[in-house]
């Protein structure tokens, strides 16, 4: 049980709101982490903030360290930060070019690939590893944009993996997907925890119990619980928890 | 005051607004139509591409246009990567702070500077101060700061067009941000920077005024060797025959007039047109 | 190495960003300069209340009080012209026009703004200078009068854009609202939209009397030019731009004439910026709506 990932005492403001309240909170290596919580808890900006994504807000303001392997994020090169700590937002963005440049896009820019061959290699293997290769492997250079949804997440997936990061964020990922290809980037979610650290916001609560590990629920910005994924939804111990995963509220 | 019932008074504003539009559109067709119908008879092959005769009373505006097309070139070399890097800073870079709020007054105080002042600060310190005299470059300077504001405006809407998620993916990837404009943003803007820029164009080939101290000859008898020579240009030749020259022949004049104004209303529409295709096509 | 790339350009961005700064400090300070010392000696009371411009008689007058009520006469009657059609064509665009003729009529809005100022004049000279010395029996039709409804024209664009833009940006909520109190769409028209829309409207009206007040060779071809305080708008009068461009290749480098063209430049520049400066205040208030 090694610690990825360990926030101390994390607090973060908009135009001077408090939104997030001296959160303290680990994760662990090859573990997903689920977090949970009705809406304005805060959920999405604790994730937005492991890798600066709310950096570039300027009503943002923040307090407190987070440690990515003993290192300070804050500290760090906000590029290099991002390329270890990959994110996954609600809605699929693809970037309106083929298939096949959506993934050597930023490894092609950070040159971690040269020659054909080597892209090739990568775009076969992260595709396979976001469980997209068959569906897509005869039309590389088709449009992204007219793929489905659920075809669109998984190949944003491959698009961060394809950077080799350590961690992953997943900012709701199946807010605007039907069901089947809801279990399609789950089963991809389970795979790939084997390699990576995730961590999944989720506003569905049967979704945290599927596949993560542990759960932690959020409420008005506080961490309420934390616990492992089977102990939570069998005995919360707080009162706050008990209702919302029984859907008295939320 | 009789009151009139509100089905009524409905249908009288919309006839009254119909008039009205079609006072703002008719004048528009009427130029178009008076300088086609008395203009196409001037032109022909030999007065688009031969000198002017016997003071400007025969022969063609060859000089004319190609003056016009070298001031504007020059010009638009000049603005074009300014007022993108001008448009990034604000679209991309700036934050909502007083200097961005001055660079903003600015643009907007720029796009409003009249003309004939542009001409008065080109003529001190292009012709004189920098010693270019009157000349295409002189001119071409002129003429860029002028074109800039309206430049950077335009440059601001194609880039803000593209959806902010683009630049917010590829950030999240560790793209740096500059590489995400490079690579994301400007490539899908560039439709927009396209027609944008064939815009103003059209707007700057038809100025006068600016170009009046600062590049225009009343009468050039040979074509432009180089950027500092002075050069003759379509409108100011235009305003030369039509109101300088006495006994001058009204069909050379509607000539000149139809070759400087289809010219403009050609790139305007073809610019149009490459927007309205650019939409329809675009695959966000 | 690609960092330094990122840098370098970077700081390009920001430069170019400022650059627009710089030319209207440029703009301002290098009137000013070329304008001060021929204040200081003439008198800048003299120069904008003076009735008589006569630049190159023994001694010279350089008073520019005709010139600017010639730039006024001219600018009020295009205003006059196109402030109700401008509105009114930028009301049916945005509010009644069905999608495919809303497009053309945009287009064709875009394209009169394309039109070059030379050849609204010349146009102006064969057509409405004679027309209008006709029907009025004058001496001729080189007046206020036809500058005014030449000028209108090249005004009516900016208005209508930037008009348009302000009411479309009216929510639509505003009007859903009216309408389903039973009001008919005309008074919803009226009543909500045209308020909401005010503040663009007025600035819009502004920019398009910047536009009109800094037109040059139009003005020149089709006002007559002649620099006496105008009694009617059926005179020949002489504008500020006017002035600068027509006399400004006669007269003598670093002379007194040449200084006095660049102080009505530097006037017509405070003028301007006073337009251009209330309008953007004018339309800051519409985005806060």
């Amino acid at each position: 049980m090694v610690n990825k990932i360990k926030v101390k005492q994390l607090s973060c403001y908009y135009n001077k709101k408090c939104v997030l309240k001296s959160l303290s909170i680990n994760i662990v290596q090859n573990e997903i982490l689920s977090v949970i919580g009705p809406a304005n808890s805060g959920k999405t900006t604790f994730l937005r903030t492991l890798n600066r994504m709310n950096d570039l807000n300027i009503a943002y303001y923040r307090d407190g360290v987070v440690y990515l392997d003993d290192n300070n994020i804050f500290d760090m090169n906000m590029e290099k930060l991002r390329r270890r700590v990959g994110m996954l937002f609600a809605m699929p963005i693809p970037l309106p070019m083929s298939i096949y440049e959506n993934i050597v896009y930023a490894p092609k820019l950070f040159g971690l690939i040269k020659t054909k061959s080597e892209q090739n290699d990568i775009v076969e293997q992260t595709l396979k590893d976001a469980s997209l290769w068959d569906e897509v492997k005869d039309r590389l250079n088709f449009s992204a944009m007219k793929m489905s949804g659920g075809q669109q997440q998984r190949l944003c997936i491959a698009r961060i993996l394809a950077v080799n990061p350590e961690v992953i964020l997943f900012d709701e990922p199946c807010s605007g997907l039907d069901p089947i290809s809801t279990a399609k980037v789950e089963e991809a979610m389970i795979e790939l925890k084997r390699k990576y650290t995730i961590v999944l916001v989720t506003n569905n609560v049967k979704q945290a119990s599927r596949v993560s590990d542990k759960t932690a629920f959020f409420l008005m910005g506080r961490l309420i619980e934390i616990d492992k994924t089977g102990e939570l939804f069998v005995s919360p111990k707080k009162k706050e928890t008990e209702d919302y995963i029984t859907g008295r509220f939320g | 005051m009789i009151k009139l019932n509100p089905k009524l008074s409905q249908k009288l504003s919309y006839t009254l607004l119909c008039i009205t539009v079609g006072l703002a559109i008719v004048p528009i067709l009427m130029i178009v139509f008076v300088i086609v119908k008395n203009g196409l008879s001037a032109i022909s092959w030999e007065f688009l591409t031969s000198m002017p005769k016997n003071g400007m009373r025969e022969g063609g505006i060859l000089p004319a246009i190609l003056g016009t097309f070298s001031i504007v070139l020059c010009s638009i070399i000049v603005t074009l990567p300014i007022g993108v890097c001008a448009a990034i800073y604000l679209n991309e870079y700036a934050k909502n702070n007083l200097l961005t709020r001055i660079i903003k007054l600015a643009i907007v105080n720029l796009a409003g500077v009249p003309s004939v002042v542009y001409g008065l600060f080109g003529l001190g310190i292009f012709v004189m101060f920098f010693r270019l005299g009157v000349s295409i470059i002189a001119g071409a300077l002129t003429l860029s700061i002028m074109e800039l504001p309206v430049i950077i405006t335009t440059v601001r809407g194609a880039l803000s067009s593209v959806p902010h998620s683009f630049r917010e993916a590829s950030l999240s990837l560790g793209v740096s941000r500059w590489q995400t404009i490079r690579h994301i943003v400007l490539p899908n803007a560039i439709p927009g920077i396209l027609t944008g820029t064939i815009l103003s164009i059209a707007r700057i080939s038809g100025e006068t005024a600016p170009i009046l101290f600062t590049a225009a000859a009343f009468y050039v008898p040979h074509l432009p060797h180089s950027i500092f020579d002075q050069v003759m240009s379509l409108p100011y030749h235009l305003y030369i025959i039509s109101t300088q020259i006495p006994n001058m022949p009204k069909n050379l004049i509607y000539g000149t007039a139809l070759v400087l104004l289809m010219m403009v209303l050609t790139m305007s529409c073809v610019a149009i047109i490459a927007r309205i295709y650019f939409r329809k096509r675009r695959k966000w | 190495m690609r960092k330094t790339i990122d840098n370098i350009m970077e700081i390009i961005i920001f430069v170019c960003g400022m650059l627009s700064v710089v030319f209207v400090v440029l703009i301002f300070a290098f009137l000013f300069k070329e304008s001060f010392t021929f204040l200081k000696d003439f008198g800048i009371v003299r120069f904008i209340i003076g009735h008589f411009w006569y630049p190159t008689s023994e001694p010279p007058s350089f008073g520019i009080f005709s010139l600017i009520m010639g730039s006024v006469l001219v600018t009020t009657g295009a205003c006059l012209i196109a402030v109700p059609i401008g509105v009114m064509t930028a009301l049916f665009i945005s509010e009644i026009a069905p999608k495919g003729v809303k497009d053309v009529l945009k287009s064709l809005v875009e394209l009169m703004a394309a039109i070059p100022s030379v050849v609204i004049g010349f146009v102006g000279m064969v057509t409405i200078v004679p027309i209008v010395k006709n029907i009025f029996n004058l001496p001729t039709g080189l007046t206020a009068f036809s500058g005014a409804m030449m000028l209108a024209f090249m005004a009516i664009p900016t208005i209508v854009t930037i008009s348009e833009d302000a009411i479309s940006s009216v929510p639509w909520q505003y009007k859903e609202g009216a309408l389903a109190l039973g009001a008919t769409k005309w008074q919803t028209i009226r009543r909500i939209v045209l308020k909401a829309a005010m503040p663009g409207i007025i600035a819009a009206i502004m920019l398009g009397i910047g536009r009109v007040i800094g037109e040059t060779m139009a003005v020149m071809m089709i006002t007559g030019n002649a620099a006496h305080i105008p009694h009617s708008i059926f005179e020949p009068v002489r504008t500020m731009t006017a002035t600068i461009a027509a006399e400004m290749g006669e007269t003598v480098r670093e002379g007194m004439h040449y200084k006095s063209l660049f102080a009505i430049g530097f006037v017509l520049f405070v003028i301007t910026f006073m337009v251009n400066f209330l309008a953007d205040l004018f339309l800051g208030k519409n985005k806060n709506l």
